[in-house]
């Protein structure tokens, strides 16, 4: 039963963790090295309007979503757009961005254990026999109820419509007139916006540290490159297949396995399919 | 007109003398003391806190008297980095090189932090014969045992606070206080996966077990782990009335606050567990850190009256940083510049040599008791009573304060379980 239940609760996480990124990269194919630096910030930012400016804590976390969607809109109207297309020269100039806003939070200060959030509703339940606190439950409905709003965002929208139409074929969606920077544009500020989104919901959970960002910026990858690069719905599936796997190594092998399961299912996927389990359209370029 | 210039020339003269007089220590050369220090953690920050407050101390009363003449210190920090994940031991090692090569460094004082990259720095040390007082978070006692091995070699370090099989003994210690009072016999061992976690955990589940403890199983959490859950679960399977912890991550707090949501029937008990250490703790788990117990391995980083210097030292420290003398390192990094300015005036020179002759023999009752070191492996040499040696110092957080339980020579408080494990 506690396989079951923290095996969800894990593989929500990893959605939350990585949807930002996925969402990017699909329809940008920029892969945005800056995903962990934006989900630490977000967090620096509620909890400066929470503490520092005393807002209300519903309005801090809008504030800073809104926020984080203007700063990562502006990164790519400002940086990204003169490298796009150029794989080598996006990794390191949104690696780069990443770099300087962790380590420019740690210099500023923002170290310790000064920086927490508080959870949305205190205590616990137990289901079954295993104890849950109310955060971890309202995170899986939170996680399960936002892959459902993306879906329906991508298949109903005039906008989810023409961002799929973008990560479907570029040139194509150009010919019928989508303009593929501004959704790109969008792509990066709805992606910073669900790094910070998975920020606001993970992080009451412990405290804001900076270190969070690169561990955040790991497992994205790692979700991203199982599920298929550029495929949202094959990162849900990683996250859900890396999620399971870590809580079953905990459980059978040791806790010390569960990075270390990730790293290997990257391997693996590598090596027996690189394109990953949903990217077909990179895998159709494997073939050509 | 010729009288009148006379008259300037030595009233500035005059002004000269008396300004230069009062600041001649400060004319001197510094004595710069290199500090290799992991400034984004606790073990890191303390220590730079205790050694800078103790530097402006002795700066303020004139500075070190060296063969007749006073010398200030001047301090010198580099991040070395090595508490972060992923942070190879090399950054480490080009952060004490710099401080020597760079910085020109007289001494080392604090780090490396990290039991791995301290000794892999011992070379170094060795090398540049730099004398060098580690203050922080290594514990490992392959540190001390390293310098008894190869005297000769290694015998510039030393290590003015406690270490692994010491805060084992004192942990025992306690133990069999929770045995005899609350009939504790079950103990669950958590470790995070670095060196000196590791093998402290594997020490006290060995000599626990030995004595009569029924070790219910050992969890290793990589560095950065953000859930707990399912080791605390093992625990509570496994009817665990102990939760030993050894983590210095910041993200320890997330285990006491799941182990509180979860209300598992086990006390925590961190041996190093940097998060509880702290003042701050209280606020970062919202109260769910009551009851825990954690070492922070000398006295003076948690208030008490170990010595009459004790609470001068955690009042100044809170005067000048404004927060409380926060974990290990800082009581032990303070207490290390002053061990050095006495070991520096009765050598009467910094030369690495004969400050080493001098600080073996040191005998100096400090913050947290008498320090002395070991003269043939370089460690402080530990004890129950402050009058015979260096005290550690086990705390449990009751009631938004934490309180000394242990040892009794210096105790505050007795240790208490939570409300869902009295029987």
């Amino acid at each position: 039963m506690e396989i079951l239940i923290y095996g969800i609760i894990n593989s929500i996480a990893l959605v939350l963790m990585s949807l930002g990124f996925a969402l990017v990269y699909g329809i940008s194919r920029v892969p945005n090295f800056a995903h962990g630096a934006l989900y630490v910030i977000t967090a620096f930012i509620t909890w400066s309007l929470l503490n520092t400016l005393g807002l209300n804590y519903f309005l801090s976390i809008v504030l800073s979503l809104i926020a984080i969607g203007v700063i990562g809109a502006l990164i790519y109207q400002f940086v990204l757009i003169r490298v796009r297309g150029m794989a080598i020269s996006e990794i390191i100039a949104s690696y780069a961005i990443g770099l300087a806003i962790l380590e420019g939070l740690r210099w500023g200060g923002f170290k310790g254990l000064s920086y927490r959030l508080p959870v949305f509703i205190e205590g616990s339940v137990n289901i079954g026999d295993v104890p849950v606190d109310y955060h971890r439950l309202l995170t899986v409905v939170v996680g399960i109820a936002l892959v459902a709003f993306i879906w329906g965002f991508t298949h109903y929208t005039k906008l989810g419509l023409a961002l799929r139409g973008i990560a479907q074929d570029e040139r194509a969606a150009m010919m019928l007139g989508i303009d593929s920077d501004r959704m790109a544009l969008v792509a990066m500020a709805g992606g910073a916006m669900l790094a910070g989104l998975g920020a606001i919901l993970l992080l009451p959970l412990g405290n804001i540290v900076v270190e969070s960002g690169y561990n955040v910026l790991t497992m994205a990858i790692a979700v991203c490159i199982i599920g298929g690069l550029g495929s949202w719905m094959g990162a849900v599936l990683a996250a859900f297949i890396i999620g399971f796997a870590q809580i079953l190594s905990v459980v059978y092998l040791g806790s010390h396995y569960q990075m270390v399961v990730a790293l290997l299912a990257i391997i693996l996927t590598l090596i027996l399919k690189p394109s990953g389990l949903f990217g077909r359209q990179k895998e159709l370029e494997e073939r050509v | 007109m010729k009288a009148k210039f006379f008259k300037t020339f030595l009233f500035l003269a005059a002004a000269f003398l008396i300004i230069m007089s009062g600041t001649n220590a400060m004319a001197e050369k510094p004595i710069v003391l290199g500090c290799p220090l992991s400034t984004a953690f606790l073990y890191g920050w303390d220590a730079e806190r205790g050694i800078k407050l103790a530097v402006d101390e002795i700066n303020a009363n004139g500075g070190v008297t060296v063969g007749g003449e006073k010398r200030p210190f001047a301090v010198e920090v580099i991040d070395t980095r090595d508490l972060e994940p992923g942070v190879p031991v090399s950054e480490a090692l080009l952060a004490v090189e710099k401080l020597i090569l760079g910085k020109n460094a007289d001494f080392i004082v604090g780090g490396p932090v990290r039991s791995e990259a301290a000794l892999a720095a011992m070379s170094l040390l060795s090398k540049y014969k730099k004398v060098s007082i580690l203050t922080t978070g290594v514990l490992t006692p392959k540190y001390h045992a390293m310098v008894a091995q190869n005297y000769d070699k290694f015998k510039y370090c030393f290590r003015i606070h406690g270490e692994a099989k010491q805060l084992v003994g004192e942990i025992l210690s306690c133990f069999e206080d929770l045995k005899t009072k609350y009939g504790l016999n079950r103990v669950f061992i958590i470790v995070q996966d670095v060196s000196h976690a590791r093998g402290g955990g594997e020490v006290l589940g060995k000599i626990a077990a030995k004595k009569g403890w029924t070790i219910t199983g050992t969890e290793v959490y990589p560095t950065g782990t953000t859930d707990f859950s399912m080791g605390l679960l093992k625990a509570r399977k496994a009817k665990s009335e102990i939760i030993n912890i050894w983590m210095d991550m910041p993200e320890s707090s997330i285990l006491l606050k799941q182990w509180y949501d979860m209300k598992i029937p086990a006390l925590p008990f961190g041996s190093t567990l940097a998060a509880a250490e702290q003042p701050g703790f209280w606020k970062a788990t919202e109260g769910k850190g009551e009851y825990c117990l954690c070492s922070v391995v000398n006295a003076g980083n948690a208030p008490s009256e170990a010595t009459p210097w004790t609470m001068k030292f955690y009042d100044a420290y809170t005067k000048k940083w404004g927060v409380e003398p926060e974990g290990l390192g800082s009581s032990s990094s303070y207490m290390a510049v002053y061990v050095l300015k006495d070991a520096i005036e009765r050598a009467g020179t910094i030369d690495s040599d004969k400050v080493v002759a001098a600080l073996e023999k040191t005998d100096l009752m400090g913050v947290y008791g008498r320090i002395r070191f070991d003269p043939k492996n370089h460690q402080v040499i530990p004890a129950l009573d402050p009058k015979e040696g260096a005290v550690g110092t086990i705390l449990q957080w009751q009631d938004e304060k934490r309180v000394v339980v242990f040892p009794k020579s210096i105790a505050t408080g007795e240790i208490k379980l939570p409300p869902w494990m009295n029987k």
